[in-house]
């Protein structure tokens, strides 16, 4: 192990990764094992394993990860599912392709907050665009609470991330898209494959490296999803909306229990990291 | 007709991805009467703008607005100034057995860490170097933040250029440095221009780490600043709307003036292996 | 100088007095506005690590049993005059009630009932004295009019917490009994949830997801006929560009229940952060602030004083119909529980009580969770 890094040391490229490397070790390692020492520390100060003992026994913790896994894999699929949709969509648009592309990226640039913020606007049960416009079609929205409802709030929020990210799938799928050689989908053509025939034979396979980025990259960002639900719901009502990264906000800003919220912390560390290693297994070795 | 019915599909993704913008900008123009009425008034109400002058005139706004400017600029600089050498080391010298695999492998890991974990060692980290409440500490951070990315894009694009360029430059006696310089980084310009223009976005929006290492508005941002309005009693739907708007704007514009480098950029870069 | 406050009408207050302060003494003050979780927060990080950003804060009484511990507030240079209303003294202090002086009160809120008066006459209804009359109430304007009877904040956390404790005190209900043991889940408590169930139904759907503003919202639109409130909320309901309502609603002491009927405190305090480097000078402006004149000025703002004596000037009263109202509230206002793990315990009997009133748990069941997370946060605080 030593003599390995020794190696690393005389390598010629080394000095032009070190700097970067110094930032990340400083910046993203340090704290992560500070944490470590947090988690296992006591409010008094003294060595404890009771913090990831709690873990075992907190409902509101299981809620929180059931949702935000339940959260993770919905939007992820319909996202994943939209984007290819509008991809192949408005990859087929010609000249347009420019203008929608332009237009339809639209809701992943702003920030998340105002994001949040609009939505909350329009998700006001009596004052919003949302029922306001349905009631203008005739729908009686007395039932429709959104983001106020017990099991309406997370669909509600999903919804939200569901528009917001979207146009990132869009983005990712549009560029592979793009990216595919024009020889393999022509041969089959030639051959007399119909369109669908060469999407699932062809098209798909081609598109597994972008796909599988694509789903690592959001679902990365989905599993610590804390913004908008942080301007939307804060986690409620009660905990329909409550998620991994709000709850460890919470107890440890707001409850000050610096030692769970680390220990907490770090369940949340090993599903993302246990999930990402599998995606990226799966991505392929890269080609050098 | 199928191409009609594949432009009505794409208005109507259009209208949807548009609407909810919309309205917010409507939001930030209507008086308070306005914004909760019904029907709601998605064209025909009384423009003002109130909100846009209550919300920097209260000079909160602007300063969020300058610290948001600097930040991103520089924490993007710095992410780029450091994650391009590096990603140029990973793709071109030659590495003992794994290593090259596993350190992208570990610099891509750390952007895979939820803020929520470091946050409080960073807190306090930066609260001893006296960098707390500081657009230098922030900036700090968020260089952490994007500097995985960059590596992991730009090392792409770096694989994308055949070795064989630089290399004849090298005979001709350019240095490494040099090559990289002036042969290579001309050549992955779009790839560039990409990175940057996300590592921007990513800190121009950023909100936990502002939201918990900031206590002023010395160093407060958009969409701390945002998130700011919404008080206890009333949501100050006006100014925070009119803030929105203000806060979303640079990124639109910026980010469709580059959305062409984005496609081409992102296509020739991480998207193939 | 600089100075943490709320984001709202207390803030707006304050930060007008600093600018007025500070340009008489030559002192540049900066006035940082935090929206109300967030306040917390910054103020709570600040104090326990000493970092000494804020020299003055704004303090919610709930939050002071936390705040306060670990010697984290400067104490007060000489004790208040008797000018202050007792009840908003009492939670200036640590231990509550019997300790030392850390901040004074700047803001006096109590729970106030607001009530359509018009509609009531209406009705031939009498004022609402008791709770059943509440219902009652109701029960009949919800038949009648099209509007919802009564509107309540029920979302989880404070919200939900701040309007059933009025409930749970007029059944006789408590939080926590002389030794710090949860007894939410007394027959008295489940049955002034029940009663909140019972409201429910002549509130607006989604009312298990609002807010402060929301219940206002409902008020002034003319939707909804009486909910609890808080006083800021007064001057927006006589306000010609913000209201449909101006001049109908009633605003009066909480209902009786078996219990008389208190409101709750929510008073505003201000306090010095030991770690600061100006103390002296934010004690003077504290002082400053608090005196009779400068709180009258922050009621022209819309903020309740705590001086008896500016509820009582007569030009005030003249102009603030409610006052009278609001100072007998105020002298009879209950504080919420004083310990330190408040904001934990509130999260949990917030989460039950939201549950509750979203329809997902009964009644009991929702008490015994309550009771029983309750419990656990206190033990983990020993």
């Amino acid at each position: 192990m030593i003599r390995r890094l020794a190696n690393l040391f005389r390598v010629e490229g080394f000095k032009w990764i070190a700097p970067a490397m110094i930032v990340l070790v400083a910046l993203s390692v340090y704290p992560l094992l500070y944490s470590v020492k947090v988690s296992l520390t006591s409010a008094s100060g003294a060595f404890t394993l009771a913090h990831f003992r709690r873990l075992l026994d907190d409902r509101i913790l299981f809620a929180a990860a059931w949702q935000t896994l339940l959260f993770t894999v919905a939007a992820l699929a319909i996202e994943f599912a939209l984007g290819l949709g509008l991809a192949l969509l408005v990859d087929s648009l010609g000249k347009a392709r420019g203008f929608f592309r332009a237009g339809l990226l639209a809701p992943m640039l702003l920030p998340p907050v105002v994001a949040a913020v609009a939505w909350r606007l329009i998700y006001n049960p009596q004052f919003g665009a949302l029922n306001g416009t349905l009631r203008l079609l005739g729908f009686d929205t007395t039932r429709l609470t959104w983001t106020s409802g017990q099991s309406s709030a997370l669909f509600s929020v999903i919804l939200v991330d569901i528009w917001e990210w979207t146009p990132f799938l869009f983005l990712l799928l549009s560029a592979g898209l793009q990216a595919i050689p024009v020889e393999p989908v022509e041969a089959a053509r030639i051959d007399g494959a119909g369109a669908w025939r060469i999407f699932c034979d062809v098209t798909l396979p081609l598109l597994k490296p972008t796909i599988l980025l694509a789903l690592l990259l959001r679902g990365m960002d989905l599993v610590r999803i804390f913004d908008q639900i942080f301007i939307l719901t804060q986690g409620g009502p009660g905990t329909a909306t409550e998620t991994l990264s709000l709850y460890i906000y919470r107890t440890a800003f707001r409850f000050s229990n610096f030692g769970y919220a680390a220990a907490m912390s770090f369940v949340l560390l090993a599903v993302a990291t246990f999930a990402s290693r599998r995606l990226i297994r799966a991505m392929g070795p890269r080609r050098a | 007709m199928k191409t009609v019915l594949k432009y009505i599909g794409a208005v109507i993704a259009l209208i949807v991805a548009l609407a909810p913008i919309y309205w917010l900008v409507t939001i930030s123009l209507k008086r308070e009467i306005d914004q909760f009425a019904f029907p709601p008034r998605w064209i025909a109400f009384t423009p003002v703008l109130t909100h846009y002058r209550e919300a920097f005139s209260s000079g909160s706004f602007s300063v969020y607005f300058t610290n948001s400017v600097i930040l991103a600029t520089v924490s993007t600089f710095a992410a780029l100034t450091l994650g391009v050498p590096a990603a140029y080391a990973l793709s071109r010298f030659t590495w003992p057995g794994d290593a090259r695999e596993e350190i992208a492998y570990w610099i891509l890991s750390t952007r895979l860490l939820p803020p929520i974990v470091t946050i409080v060692p960073l807190f306090l980290m930066l609260r001893e170097a006296h960098l707390l409440n500081s657009l230098a500490g922030l900036a700090l951070v968020y260089t952490a933040f994007n500097l995985p990315f960059v590596v992991w894009m730009m090392r792409g694009f770096f694989d994308e250029v055949p070795k064989e360029i630089e290399e004849a430059a090298m005979l001709d006696g350019e240095s490494r440095g040099g090559a990289l310089l002036r042969v290579v980084l001309p050549l992955v310009k779009p790839g560039l221009a990409a990175t940057a223009v996300f590592c921007l976005i990513v800190a121009w929006n950023e909100f936990l780490f502002a939201l918990i290492l900031t206590q002023t508005e010395a160093a407060m941002t958009l969409p701390v600043g945002i998130a700011s309005r919404v008080t206890q009693y009333e949501i100050k739907w006006g100014a925070m709307s009119a803030a929105g708007v203000v806060a979303m704007l640079p990124v639109l514009i910026f980010a469709s003036a580059a959305q062409k480098y984005l496609v081409r950029g992102l296509s020739l870069g991480a998207v193939k292996g | 100088m600089t100075i943490a406050v709320n984001a709202g009408v207390e803030g707006t207050a304050l930060k007008a007095a600093a600018q007025e302060w500070g340009a008489a003494h030559q002192t540049r003050i900066e006035v940082v506005e935090l929206p109300y979780a967030n306040l917390f927060e910054k103020e709570q990080l600040d104090l326990e690590s000493r970092t000494g950003a804020y020299d003055l804060i704004m303090i919610d009484d709930p939050w002071f049993p936390r705040l306060a511990s670990n010697d984290n507030l400067a104490p007060l240079p000489h004790d208040p005059d008797a000018d202050f209303v007792q009840s908003c003294l009492n939670v200036c202090r640590y231990p509550a009630t019997t300790g030392r002086y850390f901040a004074l009160p700047y803001v006096g809120n109590s729970q106030l009932f607001f009530y359509r008066r018009d509609l009531f006459e209406k009705l031939k209804l009498n004022a609402p004295a008791t709770w059943n009359d509440v219902l009652d109430a109701a029960r009949k304007i919800s038949g009648s009019e099209k509007m919802y009877g009564y509107v309540m904040r029920a979302a989880s956390g404070n919200a939900v917490v701040a309007d059933f404790m009025p409930l749970l005190w007029a059944f006789g209900g408590e939080v926590l009994d002389a030794n710090e043991k949860p007894v939410c889940d007394s027959p008295a408590g489940i049955a002034a949830l029940k009663f909140m169930l019972e409201l429910g139904k002549y509130s607006p759907p989604g009312y298990a997801g609002f807010n402060a503003d929301e219940v206002s919202a409902h008020l002034l639109e003319a939707t909804a006929a009486m909910s609890i409130n808080w006083p800021a909320w007064i001057a927006a309901m006589d306000d010609p560009s913000k209201s449909k309502v101006v001049g109908k609603i009633e605003f009066a002491r909480m209902p009786n229940g078996t219990v008389k009927g208190v409101g709750e405190l929510g008073t505003w305090v201000l306090a010095v952060p030991v770690a600061s480097k100006h103390v002296n000078s934010a004690f003077e402006f504290m002082t400053w602030a608090t005196e009779a004149t400068q709180l009258k000025q922050a009621a022209l703002r819309g903020n309740p004083p705590t001086r008896r004596s500016v509820f009582q000037m007569p030009d005030l009263v003249a102009r603030f119909r409610a006052f009278p109202v609001q100072l007998a509230s105020l002298e009879s206002a209950r504080p919420r529980p004083r310990t330190p793990v408040w904001n934990e315990i509130e999260n949990a009997f917030g989460i039950s009580l939201s549950e509750a009133n979203a329809g997902k748990l009964a009644p009991e069941e929702a008490m015994r969770n309550a009771a029983r997370d309750i419990a656990q946060v206190l033990a983990r605080a020993k």
